[in-house]
């Protein structure tokens, strides 16, 4: 069941001003949600909890992104991974090394995204699913095993060391906790607010036919390739935000930010919440992140544990957990079960 | 006018395609027969861009289409429906077509604006009740039945306005009562629409009597081509089809 | 980047063999691992993502035998034997579960193994580096080959994953149960259908593919430093191996594995910071020119 449908129910059509009016809906959406994040902090006074927020506005911008690639387009991309790192070392560097102001730093970082999401992904997206995965997956390997061995530049397995310099810009302190907090919901927010708007734009449409069927989408006039490298480009540059907010959270970036194992749990993100929803990822990022830091808590066998919960999900359920609750929506509303 | 120039093509040796040269005047609606093997399907291969050809022109209205890519050539007017549908399994009817015009407005890459694009609605509107698939048009594409699957794929074709359809046996795996249902659609839409319909048809009772036009391939080549009165007398073909093959369709 | 240093490498024939020499054992690890990886594509179309785990486990294994029996034919007899037994039980257990599931899932499942695997070898043997040390009947003088030094280890090295690599050619073209493996790879549901049980096939071909790469393990033990997580980059490796020679070719992941082996021998002196650079380099030059790999057909 796709989101539109959930919107028109069984009615005819009614596109015209429609389309405005919900656009606006979800604008209005997206600034509560703003709102009510920024205010937690006036409630719970708890650090770890800010912190908690920031890592999950990192990981949540990576995951989602990443389900642009898997759920709508079919894309598994196995180094999504390399973007998130990419963000964090290109953003880290640009204001350790030049001294240059946040915001340009900010910019300037997504502009390396883009061109080193144009080359990979021009490589990468004609490619056959599973030769897709591994070759992206190699490319992460790439990045990572550069940022190991260029030592000269970025610390090599040590990471980017001394600290991240945030000089405050607007009347912003990102070395502030609480400054820093209301921005990482910021960007979250506008994050999935535009990413939200690419999956319900006609350009949306057209990576859910690619993801159904390629070759047809083709023979309707579609150009398969761009319309992939544009979706790879385009969540390549969310994931790199998300990489830089955990650059400023932690004042630094080290070799794991790029290693592949983030690009496994972005997977499995989208597994445990469910690429059916928009928000399942998020869901998943959230839900992972308590995992860890429980398991984390609890043993060293954090691999085991972690592992033993993929094959439940990948195994037992087969499903995320939204995909569940989707469902159970969905025979809620119509019970014939017709519109599945 | 679509006209098909010396077209050739062969995999290993085998000659798929062997120096075809056909017209199909505008507004003609016309069926390729032939044996299993024939090249029927490689021959809608190449004109619709899936394959390319090793040699030869397709000229559309004097404008040559050969070894151009699926989506140029669907831009170019050249629609095609597949032998078994091809068609979005998660989209709804209703998303199929308007996403289909949107394709074929190009804003198919438009970020900034919310699907669905109310211009296209017209369009989307009319094709569904041109194919009848109006009233089901909050099914998801993969829950419809198998006729319903095809005359999706015919609608997804239509959509876009194309000069010429092509149509890849639209009656492949359907019932007799079937069959006549949908041949008769076809033939409708031929009417109504005033393009130019190409169809591969296996059902000799249905060529004979619905297409006024038909052209015999076998093995690659055209062994004849004409209305179905003289279709029907051609030695070569009788010859093609009870010498190779056990159809019994051909019954003078 | 240091082009004397290739150059003057290029020029001395004591450096040449050396380094070939170093290729070739680079190159004929890698095949092990990859023609298992290539061999389970072939015929159960999973790229076995965890398959770098059965490595890391040829090598404790026979670590662990050969600390106990001092026995080195002992040890690397664990180490296949060990893997293929694993091999066995996690494609019955678990991967059987997922055939004919997204390719997601298949990835999800060995994501987790490969996860599980590093932690069961850290509680079994410990997070730090471990070694097996150099056998004694190895530790002789080694061979002076045109002036460069061949330890004789390293030709038994050689040797042996050269007689696994003809074994297993000769064995899928000649033998019936070759031929089966063959045919099961072309069209199962045939293979099936003639009354040959294909879930003993599935797992008698990864057990064959464990088997490998454990005994590449084991070969590599006495070589290489042991560590949980050493079986990733060789996976990934093997991989790219893989894909340079196509999926599903014997020939193929041979020639691709002695390329990358040259590569990474050969690229270490030339640009000691970019070797694995010039690997995944060499990678996407393939794949631009030969998507299916150089000995890779179209799968329609």
């Amino acid at each position: 069941m796709t989101e539109l449908q959930a919107e028109q129910g069984a009615q005819a059509l009614e596109v015209s001003h429609e389309a405005k009016t919900r656009r606006n809906r979800d604008a209005l959406i997206a600034l509560a949600v703003f709102v009510l994040l920024a205010l937690l902090p006036a409630v719970f006074s708890s650090k770890l909890l800010l912190d908690f927020v920031i890592r999950c506005a990192a990981y949540g911008l990576f995951a989602t992104s990443l389900n642009l690639l898997v759920g709508y387009t079919g894309l598994i991309s196995f180094g999504h991974g390399m973007f998130f790192g990419l963000g964090a070392y290109g953003f880290g560097l640009m204001m350790q090394k030049t001294g240059v102001p946040v915001p340009v730093a900010f910019v300037a970082t997504l502009a390396i995204t883009f061109v080193v999401a144009l080359v990979i992904g021009a490589i990468c997206v004609r490619l056959k699913e599973i030769y897709f995965a591994f070759v992206t997956l190699a490319f992460q390997m790439l990045i990572h095993s550069t940022i190991l061995s260029w030592v000269s530049l970025t610390g090599g397995d040590q990471g980017l060391r001394g600290g991240i310099p945030r000089p405050p810009f607007l009347g912003i302190d990102l070395s502030n906790q609480l400054h820093l907090y209301v921005a990482s919901c910021a960007l979250l927010v506008i994050g999935l607010f535009l990413m939200h708007r690419i999956a319900q734009s006609p350009f949306g449409y057209t990576l859910r036919m690619i993801r159904d069927n390629a070759t047809r989408a083709s023979f309707i006039g579609i150009d398969v390739w761009r319309a992939k490298l544009t979706i790879f480009v385009l969540a390549a540059l969310f994931a790199s935000t998300g990489g830089i907010i955990m650059a400023l959270f932690v004042s630094g970036a080290y070799p794991e930010f790029a290693y592949w194992t983030i690009s496994g749990e972005g997977i499995f993100i989208n597994m445990l919440g469910g690429v059916t929803t928009f928000l399942g990822p998020m869901v998943g990022t959230v839900l992972l992140l308590i995992l860890n830091d429980t398991v984390t808590r609890l043993t060293d066998y954090h691999g085991l544990v972690l592992g033993i919960v993929i094959l439940f999900f990948a195994i037992g359920l087969r499903k995320g957990l939204m995909d569940f609750v989707v469902e159970w929506y969905a025979q809620r509303r119509n019970g014939d079960g017709e519109r599945r | 006018m679509l006209e098909i120039r010396s077209l050739s093509k062969s995999f290993g040796g085998v000659k798929a395609t062997d120096n075809v040269t056909l017209d199909f005047a505008d507004g003609s609606l016309t069926a390729v027969i032939g044996p299993n093997g024939a090249g029927k399907s490689t021959f809608f291969n190449l004109i619709t861009g899936a394959l390319t050809p090793d040699a030869g022109q397709i000229l559309l209205n004097g404008l040559d289409l050969a070894g151009r890519t699926p989506p140029e050539i669907v831009r170019h007017g050249i629609g095609r429906a597949f032998q078994v549908a091809s068609i979005f399994p998660s989209l709804t009817v209703q998303e199929t077509m308007l996403a289909a015009v949107c394709a074929d407005q190009r804003k198919a890459s438009v970020l900034h604006r919310r699907f669905p694009l109310a211009e296209t609605r017209d369009r989307a509107e009319h094709a569904m009740e041109l194919l009848g698939l109006a009233n089901k048009r909050n099914r998801t594409a993969a829950t419809l039945s198998h006729g319903d699957q095809k005359l999706l794929d015919i609608a997804l074709a239509l959509v876009l306005d194309p000069k010429v359809l092509l149509l890849d046996e639209p009656t492949a795996g359907m019932g007799t009562e079937e069959r006549w249902r949908m041949i008769e659609k076809v033939r409708e839409l031929w009417e109504t629409q005033k393009i130019t319909v190409v169809f591969i048809e296996h059902d000799m009772d249905i060529v004979f009597k619905i297409a006024p036009e038909i052209v015999v391939l076998c093995y690659g080549r055209i062994l004849a081509t004409g209305k179905p009165d003289a279709i029907r007398r051609n030695e070569a073909v009788i010859e093609a089809y009870l010498g190779t093959e056990h159809h019994a369709g051909i019954t003078v | 980047m240091d082009l004397d240093a290739l150059t003057g490498c290029l020029a001395s024939s004591a450096c040449l063999v050396t380094q070939t020499t170093s290729g070739f054992i680079i190159g004929m690890l890698l095949f092990l691992v990859a023609v298992g990886l290539t061999l389970i594509f072939g015929v159960l179309k999973v790229v076995n993502f965890s398959h770098g785990a059965f490595y890391m486990f040829g090598a404790y294994f026979a670590m662990t035998a050969y600390q106990f029996s001092g026995s080195f034919a002992l040890a690397m007899l664990c180490g296949a034997a060990g893997t293929a037994i694993l091999g066995l039980i996690f494609e019955r257990v678990f991967m059987s579960r997922v055939y004919g599931a997204d390719v997601l899932m298949q990835l999800l499942v060995c994501y987790a193994f490969v996860l599980i695997f590093d932690d069961v070898v850290r509680m079994i043997w410990g997070p730090e580096f471990k070694s097996m040390g150099m056998p004694a009947a190895f530790q002789v003088v080694p061979l002076f080959i045109a002036g460069g030094v061949v330890p004789p280890y390293y030709l038994l090295l050689i040797g042996v994953a050269l007689a696994a690599a003809m074994i297993l050619g000769l064995g899928l073209a000649r033998t019936r149960i070759g031929k089966v493996i063959r045919a099961a790879a072309h069209n199962p549901g045939m293979v099936s259908a003639l009354g040959i049980n294909t879930g003993l096939i599935y797992g008698g071909v990864f057990a064959l593919g464990g088997m490998l790469a454990g005994l590449a393990g084991a070969l590599a033990a006495p070589v290489r430093s042991l560590t949980p997580g050493m079986g990733f980059s060789v996976l990934i490796e093997s991989f790219i191996v893989t894909v340079i020679g196509g999926m599903g070719s014997i020939l193929g992941a041979l020639i691709g594995a002695l390329l990358i082996g040259m590569i990474r021998s050969f690229g270490s002196l030339g640009f000691p910071l970019f070797t694995e650079g010039l690997m995944y380099l060499f990678m996407v030059i393939v794949l631009v020119s030969r998507p299916t790999g150089l000995f890779g057909k179209e799968v329609a």
